[in-house]
């Protein structure tokens, strides 16, 4: 104790000697407080303000102290980090005026270079003042660097936070960090859980700035229409099965133009190369958030692929334009039937599921490493197609017959030496993709039963691999905090998604195969150009870690969902929230979107299905945007399954859903 | 500021060997390790979350630990919870109870089962939006969701709906008023008319609806009044279980297999008391004479059996006089169906069979004949000009008190070969008559149709 009180004293007459009263004030009120975390109560901080007081002029420690500190927030636990990089703006522009103030000019303006990118997303404005501060006298003159320095920048921070910022000050006797922290900065500790990521806008404003948060890289423009020469799009110039909506669709001009042309490429089955001749052409499907009042379009706009597209074969084109024509139009009056596919005898070793496009295939991702393959079409007829199979699969007859000569009802997949943490298959069902904790990807065939490639690259566990509507590419996110883009021919990735500041946990393809959508445990999601690989949106407003995206089939909204069953609609051209739908009280595993994008269907662990209106939501607060009013999306039906937590939705062509669960005794 | 008190780093150094620990380094590790104990917590809930799982288990931990490149803790992977125990003399201090296994008992131990292989089935959770009430999915907790959704379905007027919604409530309590007899013949009236009601989809409460009539069929105690004529309630449940299987029969494939597998057992259990078997007989009667010659035919001998001895009991009497019935419009369909076929009628010794069949007539008058009058008439004729033309085609005079099943062992045998192969469509409807005469006596007349009789006079 008298070791402290020695501290307390001499902490208190040096800043009265130094003339900071605030932090005076703030010492006083600590002990006032009596808070728990008592970090005067320490002999070795004693030396530390020693040694402060006596090398206060060391310039190189403010850089080095920074760059450490930021390092360590960086690497901070994730429930945490967000409030700890709220410290990180103020310390650095004080830093910088601090070293200013001291005459040490080049020094700042290096320590300003190497760091300012960090702060460039949410307070550019600011910084750009404060690059123009050169001497001592600038900070004297300029308004807003002398209200600065003259107010405490208050923090909410939570107490464990708090604990951990003090623990690490102590430890790596970065005694100007501190001294930057105790000058500048007010900390509000609160006790319990730290506060939600959304708050931050509250800290942006209190320290002066009204840009709101990734805002910059939310006004990049991006192209949400659709691919032209779409299967849908040439079915509707057919005159085919025409709803109202859809004709009004085809009146599209620049689908008319390019109509002549389109015949002629069908026609040479040259459509990926030749495509790529058309960049000419004005693209009229620029949404910027600068100007989103832009006149509503009746249909979604056309936009070029970047990719070189896979082709695809007249069956196949014929099959799925059959398809489309027997769709059932689905809406809020008409729902859609649900077929559901239910895990038994999993022993808890589920990972994931996955259903092929028309549902005959269905894929389990398990902890015992392996993957396998249900045929469903095969199932209803069990006892005639037991031998059928056999003969059929005498090829890999290990697949099919177990050790004993049993015959299993699937196909079996082993290869990976971790959990199977998710499964895709390709749209045409005749591939698989499986990623897993032995940090790989791999692909199989459906048809040989076999593994065609391993890709290697990720360094930690994958979490999610998802094809891209077209097949061939296909994305993958890990722990290793980035997203990779792959196409089926290379074992390298093509395109590296880094910016996520935890694991990147899910990952979704847009309809037209020019993005990727992540979701992040650091409670955002991104959306990546897959073309230069940047990010041009941040969507921020989730709580807590991001389970499952879907995006719409028009190309415009996006759905997530997260751990604490919130789903949020985003309108991607803004980069703002639609709406929150609540409802789904436990993890949100899976979401879809309906083929002509009325319904969104939404599993969880909640032993649910939720059918969503999502016409109403997304239409509705258009109009009442200003009011800042969003209603809430309305809920058209919920399907309770038999203590089946739903792992997997998917809806069919025709406009079936599909959905699979496992079977649980203990939910 | 810790969650982890220094004396949990204290106890942790003695477990491992170290005694000479200083305080300050406790007080130093303390917050450290409870920050490495959070980091592997959000990399274990990570791993949570990826396996698809709400709950955490001991295999998150160690994926936890495995990417952090920190070797897995052993020796946690059993499936009982782990238990945490106070130790004695200590406030804050527990420890997990590892009881010493063993290697005996584990190797002598027979192997637990082989696990079930994983597969996978499909059902409809939702036609339309709508869900189908399959055993497969949650049941609806709430009848009134359905009543609403009934109510937008078709658009009949309001004032019909409401009386409706209110009955079936009342239906649906049925198993709370068992005693209220004049209730639940209501009830049951109430359940005919809807069913009757074409305009009215009753479809999906079928399985709402059922459970009540058959409780009214083959309860224990219907009513708790001796002048309660529960027999009469019986009747009428047996003849609306056999109008819904008909009706409904050819979409819900598996009712009437429903139906009769439970009326089968209530007949085929000698436990259950003869108003339960009464109500089992009448039910499965009414769904047909097919069923009869199915289900109740191969077991009326052994039944009989069973009977006789309670026989001089009214409840006996009229189970006897339901099977009578039954056996005898099972013939009855059979005759009328092969006409030609027509064995000779089996005239045992009449006169020794006098009380009997005196006692058997009026059994049945009183419960079931009132609508065979014509039959009867003939019946009661042809026994009053009783001459012994008919000789039987197994003509062994049968001795006084043989009538319900005492006959002599190879005759069981055969009677009851007869009833068992019943069920044939090309069953000689002779023999069928033979053999329930034979059960019956001469009261299987009267089910004989008139023409065939006539032949026999």
């Amino acid at each position: 104790m008298e070791n402290m009180q020695a501290v307390n004293s001499f902490v208190a007459a040096y800043l009265k000697k130094k003339g900071f009263k605030e932090a005076e004030q703030l010492l006083e009120d600590l002990q006032k407080e009596s808070a728990p975390i008592d970090f005067h109560n320490d002999p070795d901080l004693a030396k530390f303000i020693h040694h402060f007081s006596q090398s206060e002029d060391d310039v190189a420690r403010y850089q080095d102290g920074y760059s450490k500190l930021r390092s360590w927030t960086y690497s901070s636990l994730d429930l945490y980090k967000h409030e700890l990089l709220r410290v990180l703006y103020p310390v650095f522009i004080h830093s910088f005026m601090d070293l200013v103030a001291k005459g040490h000019l080049q020094e700042a303006r290096t320590f300003f270079n190497a760091f300012h990118e960090d702060h460039e997303l949410m307070h550019s404005r600011d910084l750009q003042k404060l690059e123009g501060v050169l001497s001592q006298s600038h900070l004297e003159e300029m308004e807003f660097a002398r209200s600065l320095r003259q107010n405490k920048v208050n923090i909410k921070i939570c107490q464990y936070s708090y604990g951990l910022l003090l623990q690490y000050l102590h430890k790596t006797q970065s005694t100007a960090m501190l001294g930057v922290i105790n000058e500048h900065i007010n900390f509000q500790v609160t006790s319990g859980q730290p506060g939600s990521i959304s708050d931050d806008t509250e800290v942006v404003t209190l320290i002066g700035s009204c840009q709101d948060a990734a805002s910059l890289i939310n006004q990049k423009e991006i192209h949400w229409g659709l691919l032209e020469d779409s299967l849908e799009e040439r079915l509707e110039k057919e005159g085919g099965l025409l709803s109202d909506s859809e004709k009004a669709e085809a009146e599209n001009k620049e689908g008319d133009v390019d109509d002549s042309k389109k015949r002629s490429v069908e026609g040479g089955k040259q459509g990926a190369s030749t495509k790529k001749l058309k960049k000419d052409k004005a693209v009229n499907a620029t949404a910027k958030s600068a100007r989103p009042e832009a006149k509503p379009t009746p249909a979604a706009p056309r936009v070029k692929p970047e990719l070189t597209l896979p082709v695809m074969s007249t069956e196949v084109e014929q099959s799925i334009l059959e398809d489309l024509r027997n769709r059932v139009q689905l809406s809020s009056v008409a729902l859609p039937s649900v077929s559901f596919y239910t895990f038994l005898n999993t022993h808890n070793g589920l990972n994931c599921s996955s259903i092929s496009q028309d549902g005959s295939l269905v894929a389990g991702g398990f902890s015992d490493s392996s993957l396998k393959v249900w045929d469903m079409a095969k199932l209803g007829q069990q006892a005639g197609s037991s031998t059928l199979q056999g003969e059929n699969d005498s090829t890999s007859s290990e697949h099919v017959a177990g050790p004993n000569g049993v015959k299993r009802s699937y196909t079996l997949f082993q290869g990976h030496s971790g959990p199977v943490y998710s499964a895709t298959f390709s749209p045409l069902g005749d591939f698989i993709l499986s990623s897993s904790a032995d940090t790989t990807i791999r692909l199989w065939s459906t048809k040989l039963n076999a593994n065609l490639v391993c890709y290697k690259g990720h360094n930690y566990p994958v979490w999610d691999v998802q094809f891209s509507p077209v097949g061939h590419y296909f994305a993958s996110s890990s722990h290793d905090r980035t997203a990779r883009i792959w196409s089926m021919d290379r074992i390298q990735p093509l395109r590296i998604m880094a910016g996520h500041l935890s694991d990147v946990d899910c990952v979704q393809w847009h309809a037209n195969c020019n993005y990727i959508a992540t979701g992040s445990s650091d409670r955002t999601v991104r959306l990546w150009d897959v073309q230069s690989g940047e990010c041009v949106r941040i969507f921020i407003g989730h709580r807590s870690m991001i389970l499952s995206l879907a995006m719409s089939p028009d190309g415009r909204y996006m759905a997530s969902g997260d751990e604490d069953g919130t789903i949020m609609m985003w309108d991607l051209s803004s980069g703002q929230c639609v709406t929150p739908l609540m409802g789904h009280t436990s993890c949100v595993w899976s979401l879809a979107f309906s083929c002509e994008g009325t319904v969104l269907a939404s599993g969880s662990a909640d032993c649910t299905v939720k059918l969503w209106d999502v016409k109403t939501s997304t239409k509705a607060p258009k109009n009442e945007e200003k009011s800042g009013n969003p209603n809430r999306l309305r809920s058209l039906k919920t399907l309770a399954t038999k203590s089946s937590p739903v792992y997997s939705l998917r809806f069919s062509r025709r406009n079936l859903l599909f959905a699979a669960g496992v079977l649980s005794k203990n939910v | 500021m810790s969650n982890v008190p220094k004396e949990a780093i204290e106890v942790i150094a003695q477990s491992i060997g170290i005694t000479n620990l200083s305080p300050d380094v406790a007080l130093a590790l303390a917050p450290d390790v409870e920050y490495r104990v959070r980091e592997i917590m959000q990399e274990a809930i990570k791993c949570m979350r990826h396996s698809r799982r709400t709950v955490l288990t001991t295999d998150d931990v160690d994926s936890a630990l495995n990417l952090r490149n920190v070797e897995p803790i052993c020796g946690f992977a059993s499936r009982d919870a782990l238990r945490f125990k106070k130790a004695a003399g200590h406030k804050d201090l527990f420890y997990i109870d590892d009881k010493d296994v063993e290697f005996k008992e584990v190797l002598e131990s027979p192997l637990p089962k082989a696990p079930l292989d994983t597969s996978v089935t499909s059902h409809w959770l939702a036609i339309e939006g709508i869900q189908p009430a399959i055993p497969e999915n949650a049941s609806i907790e709430a009848p009134s969701d359905g009543k609403k959704a009934e109510y937008k379905e078709d658009g009949l007027s309001v004032d019909v709906k409401l009386p409706i919604k209110h009955v079936l409530s009342r239906e649906l309590q049925v198993a709370r008023n068992l005693n209220n007899f004049p209730l639940m013949f209501a009830l049951m009236r109430v359940a005919r008319s809807l069913l009757q009601n074409e305009h009215l989809h009753i479809e999906p409460y079928l399985h709402q609806l059922m459970p009540s009539i058959i409780t009214c069929l083959v309860a224990k105690r219907l009513g708790n009044k001796f002048t309660e004529n529960h027999w009469e309630l019986r009747n009428f449940a047996a003849k609306l279980v056999a109008s819904i299987c008909k009706r409904f029969g050819h979409v819900y494939h598996n009712l009437q297999p429903r139906v009769t597998r439970t009326l089968l057992h209530a007949f085929l259990d000698p436990t259950k008391t003869f108003p339960q078997h009464y109500g089992a007989i009448q039910g499965l009667a009414a769904l047909g004479p097919s069923v009869v010659r199915l289900l109740i035919l191969p077991n009326l001998e052994a039944y009989l059996q069973l009977l006789e001895p309670e026989i001089k009991r009214h409840e006996a009497w009229c189970v006897y006089g339901a099977l009578l019935r039954a056996a005898g419009l099972c013939m009855y369909d059979r005759l009328k169906m092969f006409p030609s076929l027509l064995a000779p009628p089996t005239r045992p010794v009449w006169k020794s069979n006098n009380k009997v069949a005196t006692n058997k007539r009026k059994a049945s008058t009183d419960t079931l004949m009132q609508q065979q009058p014509p039959a009867k008439k003939i019946a009661t004729e042809s026994a009053i000009g009783g001459s012994n033309i008919g000789v039987s085609s197994m003509s062994r005079p049968l001795s006084n008190d043989n009538m319900l099943g005492r006959e002599v062992g190879g005759r069981v045998s055969k009677t009851s070969t007869v009833l068992a192969q019943a069920w044939k469509e090309d069953t000689d409807p002779g023999n069928l008559l033979a053999s329930l005469f034979e059960l019956f006596g001469e009261s299987m007349l009267s089910f004989t149709p008139k023409p065939e009789l006539s032949f026999f006079l």
